[in-house]
């Protein structure tokens, strides 16, 4: 315990640098998944049929074990020569968040009661005002906690990304292991752990700001 | 003025869901459409506003064929209201009621004396109220909003469904009665669904009775309960539509009927209000809270007396009279 409290106290700055790494990948990967994935999941309520696909697909690209899709990624990216590094692992953390945030977004927005969908339609409303007035607003709850579980997965995830030399806490984890230094290891796990907990928690009051007050 | 001008639906397999509805609601009537679950009523309402296609035949608002209207441009044009408000519960009480002038980009102060104009005539505190949430309102509050939501650009025409269906008996007779009041005030042409015909007598100035889509009879509610036109719409006003019918007069229209003399016999009889409607006179006779009761006018005046026997006479005079 005294060993671990020693080893963050001394080499703190490191850490901090290889934590903003992981950050930096992790927001970017999740930031473009919501942007692919919200749209993709309204457009869905519009096209059942396209839907059970589409989620299907998702569902496929989650049970790929991570370890295994990077090491896809090498070959494939190989290619434009970007098979290790930020890119191989960017594109498999977008693709691993996307089931929770189409799922839900797909299900929060099916989910908005139909009588206010015929209220909205009666009332005038185009289907972008009755989307943005009614819909969005009533499944918010149910796309932020996609969202924040899309991130708090990316952020595990983000971990091992290391191994294709992408950075991140992965980094001190690998090296730990490498080294055989339990306390190194623990020290990357730990770190890895407190940013999921924290970005949860940040995300939650996000969400908290972003539902209006009646829709919960 | 809606018309309905030989009107059809038909779901694939040739189900016929409306059947031929001919039939127009003249400008600033309520007319109630009633029928068992499933005669198409609410199709039927909602093919007006095109929430619902229109597989032949044309239904005309102010003589334009609604298909040749822009959709989302009418709607807002149609006041609407649902059985389960439908009020947004991400918005606040104001933001729901000025939801069509907000589409229609009203500034902000019509937008708010139409706010307040709105709470006053559905008797509600609009400082009060303004910044709540649907949730937080009674169900008999939120289905005054709705009602007030679909009045708040001021449509001529509404489309109302079941709109008062959810309540409890008590707030729904006082919204009625409310909404009654507010009617005479705005005069409307208003298209109902209801499936109480009760409230259809109550509220309508004519009803549409109609049964797999097609209409069995369309009259005042005095001639679909006085004169049924076949046995199905006898059946469906009930064995009591002579009861029923009871409440489309008041005690004024009985003393108008015969000339009576003022009873200044006893004491201790009860008296009754000529704005009363017979059938709660009958009610009163037959509670036995006396066996005749005196009737006065709005400023006290005596004309004479109700008794079962009158009320006998009246009901012969009026109902079956017409019938010969």
């Amino acid at each position: 315990m005294n060993e671990l409290i020693e080893y963050f106290v001394k080499n703190y700055p490191f850490l901090w640098g290889y934590m903003l790494d992981h950050l930096e990948i992790v927001g970017l990967a999740t930031i473009t998944a919501i942007l692919i994935g919200v749209p993709i999941g309204i457009y869905l309520t519009t096209n059942k049929y396209l839907a059970g696909t589409i989620l299907q697909l998702a569902s496929v690209f989650m049970t790929i074990p991570s370890i295994a899709l990077f090491g896809v990624m090498i070959p494939v990216l190989s290619v434009i020569n970007q098979g290790v590094g930020f890119l191989p692992a960017f594109l498999a953390l977008v693709l691993y968040s996307q089931l929770p945030i189409i799922r839900n977004t797909y299900t929060g927005i099916q989910n908005v009661d139909p009588q206010l969908r015929d209220a909205a339609n009666g009332l005038g409303m185009t289907t972008l005002q009755r989307l943005w007035k009614v819909e969005i607003p009533n499944a918010m709850p149910l796309i932020m906690a996609g969202v924040r579980t899309a991130t708090v997965l990316n952020i595990g995830i983000g971990a091992i990304a290391a191994f294709i030399g992408a950075g991140g806490l992965g980094v001190v984890i690998y090296q730990g292991i490498v080294r055989a230094n339990t306390t190194m290891v623990l020290a990357g796990a730990i770190s890895v752990a407190v940013v999921a907990i924290l970005a949860d928690f940040i995300l939650k009051l996000i969400q908290k700001k972003l539902t209006p007050k009646g829709a919960n | 003025m809606i018309q309905f001008d030989n009107v059809n639906k038909v779901y694939e397999g040739d189900v016929k869901a409306i059947n031929n509805v001919d039939l127009t609601v003249p400008d600033g009537e309520m007319v109630i459409l009633i029928g068992p679950s499933g005669c198409g009523k609410t199709t039927l309402l909602r093919m007006v506003n095109q929430l619902e296609t229109i597989s032949s035949g044309s239904i005309l608002l102010n003589g334009e064929d609604v298909t040749t209207l822009d959709k989302i441009e009418m709607r807002r044009k149609i006041g609407y209201v649902i059985q389960s408000n439908g009020l947004f519960p991400n918005m606040t009480i104001e933001q729901n009621m000025m939801i069509v002038p907000q589409l229609l980009g009203w500034d902000r102060a019509k937008k708010r004396d139409r706010f307040n104009y709105l709470m006053d005539l559905i008797g509600l505190n609009p400082d009060e109220f303004k910044k709540r949430f649907p949730h937080e309102l009674s169900g008999g509050q939120q289905q005054r909003i709705g009602v007030a939501r679909a009045l708040a650009a001021d449509p001529p025409v509404m489309l109302m469904d079941e709109p008062f269906g959810a309540l409890d008996p008590i707030i729904r007779a006082r919204l009625q009665e409310e909404f009654l009041q507010i009617q005479r005030e705005v005069k409307k042409t208003i298209l109902f669904v209801s499936h109480d015909i009760d409230e259809a007598v109550k509220m309508g100035d004519k009803i549409v009775l109609l049964r797999d889509g097609e209409v069995m009879q369309y009259d005042t509610p005095a001639e679909i309960l006085n004169h049924p036109k076949n046995e199905f719409v006898n059946e469906f006003v009930g064995s009591d539509r002579v009861l029923k019918s009871m409440s489309l007069y008041t005690v004024k229209d009985l003393y108008k009927a015969f000339t009576l003399k003022p009873n200044f016999e006893s004491k201790d009889i009860r008296t009754i209000n000529e704005d009363t409607s017979l059938r709660v006179a009958i009610s009163m006779i037959l509670n036995q809270e006396a066996d005749q009761l005196v009737i006065e006018d709005n400023e006290g005046n005596n004309h004479g007396s109700l008794t079962m026997d009158l009320l006998e006479q009246f009901l012969h005079k009026e109902i079956k009279g017409q019938e010969g």
